[in-house]
Parts: structure tokens; C-alpha cells; sequence
């Protein structure tokens, strides 16, 4: 296995081909069945959001390893609108900031970070650490 | 409470026919379809309003709203078909003397 | 996590032997472990499965399945639920804030009807929803013995209206005093407001000045409904008309005035257009059923007058008013 896999999004069976990379990578890594399903589920909201704000955009999945630890890491580029307010997005108690469903994503990985630049596109990083 | 707002363009005049009752919970509705207008493309923008069954003073808002905007870019306004109703409410409010507005029925 | 599932374990296996009401309570308890380390959905299922696996050793694989399945389900819907909480608390919070927003203001914009022997003040002022649109300010100077009535209707509703009211209130304090004439007060009124509102946002204001000695009201109106005024000799209603723009739309508007002497038993009636805007009921005729009413009760005082007539259109539109609602009567 390559310890690192890139998948286009664009349709709604893109989504279904990440899940099933982040599923397997993550199994491989030695992840149990919950962080499996946290890894999965986040990678599935980054390439909802992907479908709907930027129509089309890449997902690359890599696995982690330092000082004795592995991990795995998911980065997603686009090229679409952007966000105009990266702090609103990420507040929970903000409105815009459900819309994207990030704040939840955050919560199930261990690191998010966005870089956007307003009609550019985004680039979305998030880790998560074996235990 | 319903309210309809359909568009047609033709040799640059932009109708807008309005059809329903504008008030606190539709105006929202318009204000967005008027603010998708892009006013420096069109040389006459007309409201018909015909076909509006009611308006209160929240609609008002809505169409000077408009007003102000096309007037800071050099557009033309024009509203058409105002019902009795409507027209008292826009000459006592003084609009009626600011705004490009014509009384009953439109011949097409 | 190690601890919870051994505790969970626990009471589990107890359970499925005693079924016990008392065991299901000690399940209940466990739920405050769960609650302070902050424990999400999917991993008190990956407990439960955890705990039935080490109970029963002999399970089928399809069992194992099925709870992968409910941990893949509970990660979406504990993220979801919690989007839905934080939803909820800050709608919450809106609606706290709203509240105190609308004590603030009607203590800022609370009005009280100057009581002088020359004239008789009736006033009602009832908002639709919390926060009152319209707003009426009294001012009588009694070294220059003249009384001012501003009576304005906001646009648009909630937060935002109550905020521009602030500033039609502090204008109005600015300005009044002694005998300014009602025309200049609406121009500068205009100017405040035309500076700091919103384009979709104006007020509409009927403005007075009544001298008591010569018991002549000047008046001026900005884009408000014509006040009615009630000719006792002539048993008649006639409108006050008096043309000029709303508050707000344009940066120098020039407003006139005119001028009344008020009769023995002479009214004027000054309303919003919660009052002749009734749905499914013609301006011209709310105007009318004003009048009537208005008529029947003219012998009774202004207040007492008011009341009635907030009662009675509230009756006839089975008490679902529209709009903010606000009548002034003033009587010789």
C-alpha cells in the first residue's frame, strides 16, 4: 500500500471511494473501529462540503509517522469561492460555522486547519494520532 | 401569504411583474430578487405592481431600498400599475413626488 | 475508559441475570461517569459491544457488523445533535437578548402625557411584538406655554427599528425647546436620520406644536397618515393634510406646515397606520370606521376615548391586529 492516495471529488460516488480509502488506511494504520468511523465521517463532511460550495476539488490521504507514532492526515484542496470569515466557520456558536459542519469535524479529529483565500479556494489539513 | 416575482427583459428594460401580497414575512423575498439586479446593465428597470393584492409599509422600504440604489448608480425607475390602494400609500408617504410612478393598468 | 468499561461491564452482567429494578438505576448512575469525561455517543456504544463480546464469547461475526454499523451511525448523529444544541442555545440567547433590548427600550422610550388644564391628552401606544415601532413624545414648556406632540412610526421592526428610535428620541430632545416651528424639527430630524439609517429604513412622523394660549396647533407631517381633525360646530371629521417626505429617504428635504385653532369640543386625532391599515378592509374605510367610532364616544375624555377605540378595532379584526398600534387624541 502507498502511504499516500489522492481521490477527486466530484460526484456524490467520489465521496463513497474516499470513505472507503479512509476506511481501509485508517484500519491499516491500526485505528479501532470508532476512530475508523470519526476519520471516515470527517473525511465524508469535507467532501460534502467540496460537492456543494466548490463543485469540484481533490482529497489527499497520507499516512504519519513520527517518533514512534502513526497517524494519518487528510488535505482537501479546491478552487472554489472560498471563506470569507475563517473564524466564523469554526465557532460553533456561529451560525456559518454549522452550516459547514466544521466545528464537528474538528471534534472528531485531533487537528483542523483551513486556509482560504476569497475566490481562490480552500485547503483543508486535519490529523489524528494513534493512541 | 404568497408572492410571485417573475422577470422579463426586452431591449434593455427590465420588467419585473410582482403578483401577491408584500408584507413583513414576503418582503424579505423581494428585497433578495431586487438586490439581484445588476443596475448598471439595465437602462430602465420597471416595477409592475399590477398585481399586488397588498402592501404595507414594509414594502415600502423594500422599494425605496431600491430607489436609493438605482439612484447612487445612475439608473432608471420606473413603477407601474399601482392599484388606488397603493398609490395613497406612496402620496402620502411623498414618494409619489421623488419616484417615476404611473397609475392603473399597463397597455401591452 | 478502561474503568468505564469494566464498570459498565459490571452492571451489565448483573442485569442480565437479576433484571432488577434496582440494576437498571445503578445503569441510570452510571450515566454521570459517562457525562463528566465527557463521553461521546459512539463510544458508549463501542462499550456496550465491548461489554456483550467479553459476556458472551461465543458471538456470531454479523452481531460485530451490525454494531460497527450503530458506532458509524452514532458519530453522524452525535455530531448532528450537537449542531442542533448549539443551534438551539444561540437561538436561546438571541431571545434573552431580545428581551432585555425590549426592557431597555421601553424604559428609554417610555412617554408620559403632560397633564394641563387647557387640554385634554389621550394617548394608547401597544406594540405588535415586543419592541413598539412607534413612538410618541410629549413636551411642554410651561414658562412658553406651548406643547409639542411627536408621533412616528418606525419601518421595519425589531432590533433595528428600536435602535433608530433611540435616535429620533434624542433628536427630538435637542431640539425642543421653546417654540421651534414644526417644519425646521422635521428637517433636521430628517437630516439625523438620513445620515445614520439603513437604505430600506425611514420614519414616518406627524409633528406639532400647540400653543395654548391661542389654542392653534402648527403642525407638519414627514410621509405620516393625515391626522383627523373633529369640527364640534360642524359635527364633521376633516384630515389634516400637510404633504412631505418620509424620514430618511432623501439628505435635504424641506418640510411645511399649517396651522389650526381648536374649538370648545374640538379633537385632533393623530394615528399610525396599525390604526387604518387593517387587512382586507380599504384605507378610506378604516378611515371611516375611525370616524365612527371616534363620533360616538366624542363626549367621553381623550384617554377613556383612545382605550375605546383600541378595543372596538380590536374586536372587529377578532383581536389579530396587525400592526404597531398607536392613537393620540387632543381635545379642547
Amino acid at each position: 500500500m502507498k502511504s499516500l492516495l489522492e481521490i477527486t471529488i466530484n460526484t456524490e460516488s467520489d465521496i463513497i471511494a474516499a470513505r472507503q480509502i479512509a476506511r481501509e488506511t485508517s484500519n491499516t494504520i491500526g485505528f479501532d473501529k470508532v476512530d475508523q468511523a470519526r476519520i471516515v465521517t470527517a473525511i465524508s463532511e469535507i467532501a460534502k462540503n467540496i460537492i456543494m460550495y466548490a463543485l469540484v476539488g481533490v482529497i489527499t490521504i497520507e499516512i504519519l509517522e513520527k517518533d514512534n507514532k502513526k497517524g494519518i492526515s487528510i488535505r482537501a484542496i479546491d478552487r472554489g469561492p472560498g471563506i470569507v470569515d475563517i473564524k466564523s466557520v469554526l465557532d460553533e456558536s456561529n451560525l456559518k460555522g454549522l452550516g459547514a459542519g466544521l466545528p464537528g469535524v474538528r471534534r472528531l479529529m485531533d487537528s483542523l486547519e483551513i486556509e482560504s483565500d476569497v475566490g481562490k479556494g480552500t485547503r483543508v489539513y486535519m490529523e489524528k494520532w494513534l493512541r | 401569504m404568497e408572492l410571485n416575482i417573475h422577470f422579463r427583459k426586452i431591449n434593455n428594460v427590465l420588467s419585473v411583474f410582482i403578483e401577491g401580497e408584500i408584507d413583513t414575512f414576503t418582503a424579505p423575498k423581494l428585497r433578495e430578487k431586487l438586490e439581484s439586479i445588476v443596475i448598471s446593465q439595465e437602462r430602465l428597470i420597471e416595477l409592475d405592481l399590477s398585481k399586488v393584492t397588498y402592501m404595507d409599509s414594509t414594502g415600502l422600504g423594500v422599494f425605496v431600498a431600491l430607489y436609493k440604489n438605482v439612484t447612487r448608480e445612475n439608473g432608471n425607475l420606473k413603477l407601474v400599475g399601482l392599484t388606488a390602494r397603493i398609490k395613497r400609500l406612496f402620496n402620502i408617504t411623498g414618494l409619489s413626488e421623488l419616484m417615476n410612478i404611473e397609475v392603473g393598468a399597463k397597455v401591452e | 475508559m478502561e474503568q468505564l468499561l469494566i464498570d459498565y461491564k459490571q452492571i451489565l452482567s448483573d442485569y442480565v441475570v437479576n433484571r432488577k429494578e434496582e440494576t437498571l438505576y445503578n445503569g441510570q448512575n452510571y450515566v454521570r461517569q459517562l457525562i463528566q469525561k465527557n463521553v461521546a455517543p459512539e463510544d458508549v456504544i463501542n462499550i456496550h459491544r465491548k461489554a456483550v463480546e467479553e459476556i458472551y464469547t461465543e458471538l456470531p461475526d454479523s452481531l460485530s457488523h451490525a454494531y460497527d454499523f450503530l458506532i458509524e451511525v452514532m458519530v453522524q448523529y452525535g455530531m448532528k445533535t450537537r449542531e442542533h444544541q448549539s443551534l438551539l442555545i444561540q437561538k436561546e440567547e438571541l431571545r434573552i437578548e431580545m428581551e432585555i433590548a425590549a426592557r431597555i427600550q421601553n424604559i428609554l422610550l417610555n412617554t408620559t402625557v403632560p397633564k394641563i388644564d387647557q387640554l385634554d391628552i389621550g394617548m394608547i401606544s401597544e406594540p405588535i411584538r415586543k419592541m413598539n415601532g412607534d413612538y410618541v413624545h410629549f413636551l411642554f414648556d410651561e414658562e412658553e406655554d406651548y406643547l409639542s406632540i411627536a408621533v412616528a412610526d418606525v419601518v421595519g421592526k425589531g432590533v433595528p427599528a428600536a435602535l433608530c428610535m433611540s435616535m429620533l428620541k434624542n433628536g427630538l430632545e435637542t431640539l425642543e425647546y421653546g417654540n421651534n416651528d414644526p417644519s425646521y424639527i422635521l428637517q433636521v430630524l430628517n437630516r439625523i436620520i438620513e445620515k445614520s439609517v439603513d437604505d430600506g429604513m425611514f420614519v414616518s412622523s406627524f409633528y406639532g406644536r400647540y400653543d395654548v394660549n391661542s389654542s392653534i396647533l402648527t403642525y407638519g407631517s414627514a410621509g405620516h397618515e393625515p391626522a383627523l381633525y373633529f369640527n364640534s360646530k360642524e359635527n364633521a371629521f376633516c384630515d389634516l393634510e400637510c404633504k412631505g417626505l418620509l424620514l430618511g429617504v432623501m439628505p435635504e428635504v424641506k418640510y411645511s406646515q399649517s396651522n389650526i385653532r381648536l374649538e370648545e369640543n374640538d379633537f385632533i386625532m393623530i394615528v399610525t397606520d396599525g390604526v387604518t391599515e387593517l387587512r382586507d378592509c380599504d384605507v378610506i374605510d378604516s378611515r371611516n370606521l375611525l370616524k365612527e367610532i371616534a363620533f360616538s364616544i366624542r363626549h367621553l375624555p381623550a384617554q377613556e376615548m383612545c382605550e375605546k377605540i383600541y378595543l372596538e378595532l380590536q374586536r372587529l379584526q377578532d383581536y389579530n391586529l396587525e400592526d404597531d398600534f398607536t392613537i393620540v387624541i387632543l381635545k379642547k
